[in-house]
């Protein structure tokens, strides 16, 4: 009896041992050992539509480079995003592509340059240790709604507008929506709201127009709304069609031209305009602009911009 | 012989990871280098999983450690703020791990709440504090001590490594040092000799004269606190804090320990075990990682292997069981 305890036992041991390396074996022989260079894309946001996009426009460049491209999804984990960078300097990659604030992965950026590897930015953030961010350009979004806003009212009446100051990136919409606005002396910003995020932007939105709405009872009285991105833009029609004033032909704007936007600007309502950034377009040119870095060539400007799209009813539903 | 790899069965299948990442990558996995990314990429982990071990020894464990790390982030973050020195702000967010972990301990122990259901009440608590104190927000940048921000950067310097100079990084010294300490408590003191008693029969410790309220208590001020030095750690090395950044620790520390608990004798949580855990679930991040194994490939792999070895350890035991 004693003996044949040990022996299962000692069959046991092995089992576990050979079981865990059997499987890593097999995984293995699975991995592919390309000529290439070694890109690693490395992201916290992989499951966020807009992302997804310019990753796969990013791999599909790629592949016509010749390239051997690595997507690492920290589902949401800023430190795993340091953590992965430090591994793939490790690995010794050719490449680096963030798409997280660079801010919050200084560690990492520290130890790409000290390995000589360049990072690129899709999206992500300018720093001084990224080669490039290639993005789109805020102000100019900002810009063609104000201005398409500005025109449709002939440049005479009362504006909402929905900005949100503390997160740069939209804080710079609002800062040239302004602009544009003060530029037309026959504007009045009735109201700059900075809407609570924390529902997604559409409730609060809602709540907040629903108030201006009422204050200001009088058919003409609000002329346009413009949003810097574009949940308040839907919050506010949703306000204006509940109070019944969608008639008053009180003009709505938003920026990105999410799905839910262009459905309400292909349905021809108050909402008039969003501007839809170029994600694939993004995804390309930060493939072409590694490859001219890894070609030798210095860029001068740490920031390049893919043209975005003013979306109208005319091209909403492309 | 046999009673060996009956006892180390799994240590060897960890051993074997190791091997095979070593085959795989000659050049880049056994390197000083990488080891030191390692361990400095586990440090938070570490911290989390060796103090959690505390409370797994006594069959309890902890699930609000992950949204208490997250909390004294944004804590000692938004006091920074207001203009906080460095260590005042460090001390108030420990104050309110050790605080969070001792509420938790009291539910547990002298309200009598299954630890499931009452830290899983305060994980929802101490999440939704955190985003109350942060207002949701990502607090980054400027905000944010270059003293606090720089720990995480550097260590004490040992020399170069290929040619470029080394440090082993406070991330690492610190999981350590706590590593150590809890190891002591746990293996070298009555107290910790009195929470494995616990653990093994909570009624018979009882008898036998152990204050098990008393202790079960204490127990959890091990996962608070370590759950705030964890989230200290975390804000440091990405130099800035939102609410939801420690939440991932919670599951991963359990794993660890469960992880470790196949390598042990008797199945019993040991914090040295634990060690061995977090080490081997991170070099099968890095390994993966560095083998171009895709992000969700890898996650499944690592579930995979955590419940392989738990389960081959699970029948080992009903099979000794069965005699």
């Amino acid at each position: 009896m004693a003996l044949e305890f040990t022996r299962r036992e000692l069959g046991r041991g092995f089992g576990r041992a050979l079981v865990l390396a059997a499987g890593f074996a097999a995984m293995g022989a699975g991995a592919a050992w390309a000529q290439g260079e070694k890109i690693a894309v490395i992201t916290p946001y992989l499951a966020q539509p807009g992302t997804q996009f310019y990753v796969e426009s990013f791999q599909a460049r790629a592949k016509e480079l010749g390239w051997e491209v690595n997507v690492i999804d920290t589902a949401g984990d800023v430190a795993a995003v340091i953590s992965r960078m430090e591994d793939v300097v490790a690995q010794g990659v050719n490449a680096i592509v963030l798409n997280v604030d660079p801010a919050q992965v200084g560690a990492g950026l520290d130890a790409a340059a000290a390995a000589n590897i360049p990072v690129f930015g899709m999206d992500a953030g300018a720093d001084p240790r990224i080669k490039a961010n290639i993005t789109s350009n805020g102000y100019a979004m900002a810009a063609e709604t104000s201005v398409y806003v500005a025109n449709r009212i002939g440049g005479a009446g009362n504006v909402v507008m929905f900005t949100f100051d503390a997160f740069p990136p939209v804080q710079v919409r609002g800062a040239v929506a302004d602009a544009v606005f003060a530029n037309h002396p026959d504007i009045k910003v009735l109201d700059r709201i900075t809407p609570d995020v924390s529902d997604g932007g559409i409730a609060d939105s809602r709540a907040k127009m629903e108030a201006i709405l009422a204050a200001n009872p009088e058919p003409g009285s609000i002329k346009a709304v413009w949003a810097a991105w574009d949940q308040p833009a839907l919050g506010a029609l949703q306000a204006i069609e509940a109070a019944g004033r969608q008639g008053e032909g009180i003009v709505i704007t938003g920026i990105d031209a999410n799905p839910q936007a262009r459905e309400a600007i292909a349905a021809g309502g108050n909402f008039e305009a969003s501007v839809a950034q170029d994600f694939a377009g993004i995804g390309a040119t930060t493939a072409d602009t590694v490859a001219r870095v890894l070609g030798g060539e210095t860029l001068r400007s740490g920031v390049i911009y893919v043209p975005t799209k003013l979306i109208t009813s005319a091209n909403a539903a492309e | 012989m046999a009673h060996f790899l009956r006892h180390y069965g799994s240590l060897i299948g960890m051993a074997a990871i190791v091997l095979f990442f070593w085959v795989m990558l000659p050049d880049t996995f056994m390197t000083a280098r990488n080891w030191l990314n390692i361990s400095q990429q586990l440090a938070m982990l570490i911290v989390v999983a060796v103090t959690m071990t505390v409370v797994m020894v006594m069959g309890d464990f902890d699930l609000s450690v992950g949204a208490m790390a997250s909390l004294a982030g944004v804590v000692a973050a938004v006091l920074f703020t207001f203009g906080w020195p460095v260590w005042a702000a460090v001390l108030a967010a420990l104050a309110v791990g050790l605080l969070g972990g001792l509420v938790n301990g009291a539910l547990i122990s002298l309200i009598g709440i299954l630890p499931f259901v009452a830290t899983l009440a305060t994980l929802t608590m101490y999440s939704g504090a955190a985003f109350m104190v942060s207002d949701g927000k990502t607090i980054f940048g400027k905000a944010i001590p270059e003293a606090f921000a720089a720990f995480a950067k550097s260590g004490i310097p040992i020399g170069t490594v290929a040619d470029k100079p080394a440090v082993l990084p406070w991330l690492t010294v610190l999981a350590l040092a706590i590593t150590a300490a809890v190891w002591v408590v746990l293996e070298q003191t009555t107290y910790g000799r009195r929470l494995y008693a616990i653990g093994g029969n909570a009624e018979a410790a009882r008898l036998a004269g152990v204050k098990v309220a008393w202790l079960r208590l204490s127990a959890f001020a091990f996962t608070g606190v370590g759950a705030a030095v964890a989230g200290l750690m975390y804000a440091s090395r990405v130099a800035s804090a939102n609410p939801t950044q420690g939440d991932g620790l919670m599951l991963t520390a359990i794993a660890a320990v469960f992880l470790g608990m196949t390598v042990t004798r008797d199945g019993q949580p040991r914090v040295l075990a634990s060690l061995a855990g977090v080490v081997v679930l991170g070099v099968m991040d890095n390994g993966l990682t560095q083998l171009q194994v895709d992000s969700y490939v890898r996650e499944v792999m690592v579930g995979a292997i955590i419940l392989l070895a738990v389960s081959i350890s699970a029948l080992g035991r009903k099979a000794v069981g069965l005699r």
